[in-house]
Order: C-alpha cells, then structure tokens, then sequence
C-alpha cells in the first residue's frame, strides 16, 4: 500500500518510549498530578463503597465479624475504665491511722494532729479524740452496753491521715515517717488491699491489652480473607491496568478503600452493640448496685472512646487489606 | 527503537524459549514476527513489555537497557507502549468508553480532556457510535478495534500485537491490519506476531521469522508466500 520510506517520516513521531519517569510528569506537572492523584482517591473512595453496597449481606457479614472481634476488647476495657472510678474513691478512702500514747491528754492530741498536717506529705489529718472513737467504736458494733459499763475509755486518741500520694511505696514511707513524730503510738496502714487492688487494676489492663492485640490481628485477617477474595474476583482487570501501565499504588487504592470502609462499618457496629448493650445491662447493674448501697455510673466510650475505636479499626481494615492486596499482587503477574 | 542483542529466555531455568536472537527495528518501522506456535513469539513480545527478563543478552528500547529499569519505573514505561492482545483483554464490567479511558485514567489525564482522546480513538477505528456498549455486545471485530482504541488513545510511540487477528475471518483481519497501518502511517513503530502468512505476504512489510526460539529470517520486504 505505502513504500516504505513514506513510513518511515518521522514528522508526528510521538514521544520516545523514555523509561525515565521523567518525560511525561514534567510535562503534565505537580499541580495537575496532585490533583489527578486526589481525583482518584475520590473516585476509587466512592466505587468501593458501591462495591460492598452491590453485595450488601455479604457487607454486612464481614462487618458483623470485625464489630464482634472488637466488642470483647471494647467491654473488657469498659469494664476497667469503671474500675478505675472505683479505684479513685478507694484511692480517696486510703488512710493511715495513727494511734497516740493513751497517757496523752486532749490538748496536746491536738498540737500533735497541727504537727502531722504541717507535714509533707499529708493532705489532710483529722483528730479522733479518745471518747469520739469510742462512740464510733460502740455504733459500728452495737456493742453499747458492754463497753459503757467499763469505767475507764481504753481507746487511744487517732488522727486519720489521708496521704497525698496513695501508691503503696509513698503511703508506707509516709508511715514511717509519722511513726518517728513525738506521742505517736502506732501507725496502722492497709497496703495489703490497696496492693491487691493495684494488681488487679494491673492484671486488668494487660488482659485488656493482650485481647485488643488478639483481637485486632483477628480484624486483620477478616479484612485480609475478604479483600483477597476481592482481588481474586478482579484478577483480570488488575492484569490488564498492570500491563497498561498501572503502579502498585494504583492497583491498591481501591482495595484499600475497600478495606477501610469494612472497618469504619465494623467499628460503627461494634460501636452500636456496645451502646445497646450498656443500655440493656444498666437496671439490672443499677439495681445491684443500689443493694450495696452503691451509686455505679455505667461506663461509657464517650467521645473521645467512640472516636479511638472508629478511627482504629478504620485503620485496622486499611492494614488488613494492605497486607492482603500486597501479598497478592506478588502472585499476579500478567499473562 | 528498538534493539535486541544476543537475548535468549529460558523458562524454568532449563527450557530455551528464546536463543541469541539478535536484530532492531527503526522508529516508525511495521514489522511481523512470524513463526509456529510456540516458535517465541509472545515470549519476544513480553521481554519488550517487560513481562519477562531476558536470560542473557541486552533490549534496548528507545537506546534504554529496559532490563535495569527500576521496578518502580517499570509502569511508566508501559504507558509508552500500546499492546493488542489475541482475546483484546476488554473489561467486561465496563462499557466501550470506560475500556478505552482505561489507560488514561491511570496516567491521571484530567476527565475533560480523556472524554476528547478517547472519542478520538474511537472515531479512529470506527466505533465512536458504540462507545456506552458492554464489550459482550460488540462482535469479535469490534472488539478488536476496541482493544486497538484502548493501545493507542495514549498514543504510544511503540505499537505491540500478539496474534491480534488470531479469531477473524480474512476480511475482518485485512481491516484490522490496514488499522495498523494508519497508525504507522502517522509514525508509531509497530510489530505485530501472527502466524497468518498469508495476510502478512500480502502486505509487503518487514517480517521476522522465528523457529523453535531461534530467528531464522530477516525478511525486509517479504515478496515470496511460505
Ligand atoms: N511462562 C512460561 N513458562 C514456561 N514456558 C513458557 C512460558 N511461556 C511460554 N513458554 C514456552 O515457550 C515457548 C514459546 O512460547 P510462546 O512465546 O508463547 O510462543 P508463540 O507465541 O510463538 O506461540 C513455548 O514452548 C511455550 O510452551
Ligand atoms: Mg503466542
């Protein structure tokens, strides 16, 4: 049809295949790739969330399973943050008793609790006078009768002192110190409960930790078994976009969004049950409290809960289905 | 625009694909590579696209090594090339636009002017009017030419084709070969695979005759029908 030398002008030659990225970014420019870049990201936001809307109970399913792997964190770590308030008022209930000699009269029982306030490490000291902790002493045990036939009071005078630093180590250096001051008897403190309960808070928070850690590689491997199944679903297209030039980058995003989205639906859901389920136990945990003569606040995310627990297990999918698309995409080569 | 030195592929570590094939082909050049099935001929056209690593040897494209192509700049390389495949590779779940747009999209072309560029390869092979159809709507030709529309709306300097007319009849494949011609016309180097000899006697270009992985002929203007 044409000679071969009319073929051969190379008036309209195209650009040279250059294997530099060079050539055509520096044409096409920063600005136009920033927003060809933000373009995509909208776009491929969008088609992803179509995608799991076209497949809703599927969707669905996959964020039931994401939301129950976070749930038993979330109410473990509930749990604990209401211990917590139980353990500030048990915090605030931690006190030395410090017993004074019995020979000391009421006046310089006071002088001695001026001189145990002005110390360093005392919020507070109020004094007990001898007849006043017998008073106490008889309403706590209904022992009016017995004791008021004996003559002479044989309780000591006290000063309650409450600590400024509750931690075990301080409140018994504290004791110590207190115990050196001049018409002091005995200091008695209760560290062995207040030791048990730090270990418990302790304990808590580790297991605490420990599920959340579980937990969350279980997300993981949820988000990652269902986007594999995704990229298996589009092999063909990732072929295809990857033999026309497509990057990683590009191949992923959408599988990403994808990913992201089952976590922001699963920590939605998860976020809902746990609402739902602070609002079916609070009568009967209300009642039971109210029978020890306990007022419970029912524990909840609260905002700023509500927000590390969207934002994680977004973040969580994201991962999940980085970690999936990344693993396959080694595995698909175009044919 | 393209140099082949010595390359040979072995798949496997043991069998040889490919064996010391040398030649090059000029800008603006058509050329065939003809053999039997199984004689190398996608395999030659991977290592361009660089789907494969050759063995041993040197390609260069455009006077680049492609082999010591970073992977991260292996993409970019791509778009510069138009490919054709024998099954055109068509996205089912995307209408004739969308298909073509394709390698646009992923060059992050602003929309406005892709809508311009794709209209414009399809005008080009003929199908402008079926632009909102499913791929499984259009006959086999059409396909083609879709597939054709989609390798060159990027308007590569380097046109690949494995067995591209490989399912038409005669008449459909001299249409879709004369299609080629008009892009080598305006400039694009193009090389073609096929083992349609007849088709390719007919029109008069350079062809490349491989056999059992080795080039056997570098026929420049293939007169004689094999
Ligand atoms: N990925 C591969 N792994 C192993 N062998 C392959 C692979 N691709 C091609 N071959 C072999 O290389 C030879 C050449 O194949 P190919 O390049 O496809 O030939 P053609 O396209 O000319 O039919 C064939 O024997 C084929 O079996
Ligand atoms: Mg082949």
């Amino acid at each position: 049809m044409t000679s071969g030398a009319s073929r051969r002008s190379e008036k309209r030659v195209p650009e040279a295949a250059a294997p530099r990225r060079g050539a055509r970014v520096q044409r096409t420019g920063l600005d136009s790739r920033v927003r060809a870049w933000s373009r995509h990201h909208r776009a491929m936001a969008r088609d992803s969330a179509f995608r799991l809307a076209r497949r809703p109970l599927g969707s669905l399913l996959t964020m039931v399973a994401i939301a129950i792997a976070l749930i038993l964190p979330c109410a473990l770590w509930l749990v604990m943050d209401s211990a917590k308030v139980l353990d500030t008022e048990l915090d605030e209930s931690a006190t030395l008793t410090v017993y004074l000699s019995a020979s000391l009269g009421e006046r310089q029982a006071m002088d001695i609790a001026e001189t145990l306030r002005a110390q360093p490490g005392v919020a507070g000291a109020r004094l007990v006078t001898a007849a006043e902790g017998m008073a106490e002493f008889q309403q706590a045990l209904g022992l009016e009768d017995a004791l008021s036939e004996l003559e002479e009071n044989p309780l000591p005078a006290s000063i309650i002192v409450s600590p400024r630093d509750v931690s075990p180590q301080a409140v018994n250096g504290l004791g110590e110190q207190l115990d050196e001051v001049e018409g002091v008897d005995e200091v008695r403190l209760d560290l062995a409960w207040l030791e048990r309960l730090n270990r418990l808070a302790e304990l808590g928070q580790r297991l605490t930790l420990a599920l959340g850690v579980l937990f969350g590689l279980g997300v993981l491997l949820i988000v990652g078994n269902t986007i594999r199944l995704a990229v298996e679903s589009r092999r063909q297209e990732i072929e295809v976009v990857t033999l026309i030039g497509a990057t990683h980058a590009f191949v992923r995003r959408p599988f990403l969004y994808s990913g992201a989205w089952y976590g922001l639906g699963g920590g939605m859901l998860a976020w809902a049950i746990l609402s739902l389920g602070r609002q079916w136990l609070a009568a009967p945990v209300q009642a039971l409290a109210q029978s020890y003569g306990a007022t419970f606040v029912m524990p909840s995310l609260g905002l700023e809960g509500s927000a590390i627990l969207l934002v994680s297990s977004t973040l969580l999918g994201w991962l999940g289905s980085w970690m999936a698309v990344s693993r396959h995409l080694k595995d698909i080569r175009p044919r | 625009m393209i140099a082949f030195e010595h390359v040979g592929k072995r798949y496997g570590g043991r069998f040889e694909a490919l064996a010391d094939i040398n030649f090059s082909v000029q800008r603006g050049e058509m050329v065939f590579l003809t053999g039997h099935s199984g004689a190398g001929k996608s395999s030659l056209l991977r290592l361009i696209m660089r789907l494969e690593r050759p063995s041993r040897g040197r390609i260069l494209v455009a006077g680049y090594d492609i082999d010591r192509l970073h992977y991260s700049q292996v993409p970019f390389y791509r778009r510069q090339i138009g490919v054709v495949f024998q099954d055109h590779q068509l996205l089912s779940d995307r209408d004739v636009f969308s298909n073509v747009a394709l390698p646009l999209e992923i060059q992050g072309v602003e929309p406005h002017e892709a809508a311009r560029r794709v209209r414009a390869a399809l005008d080009k092979v003929g199908l402008l009017h079926r632009e909102k159809a499913l791929p499984i709507e259009l006959s086999g030709g059409e396909q083609q030419r879709i597939g054709i529309a989609r390798a060159v709306v990027n308007k590569p300097a380097l046109l690949l084709a494995d067995e591209p007319t490989g399912n038409l009849d005669p008449q459909l494949s001299a249409d879709i070969m004369r299609l080629f011609e008009d892009f080598n016309r305006i400039g694009t180097t193009v090389m073609i695979a096929s083992h349609d000899l007849a088709l390719i006697a007919r029109l008069r270009h350079r062809v490349l005759r491989l056999r059992e992985g080795r080039l056997i002929a570098d026929e420049h203007a293939a007169r004689e029908v094999v």
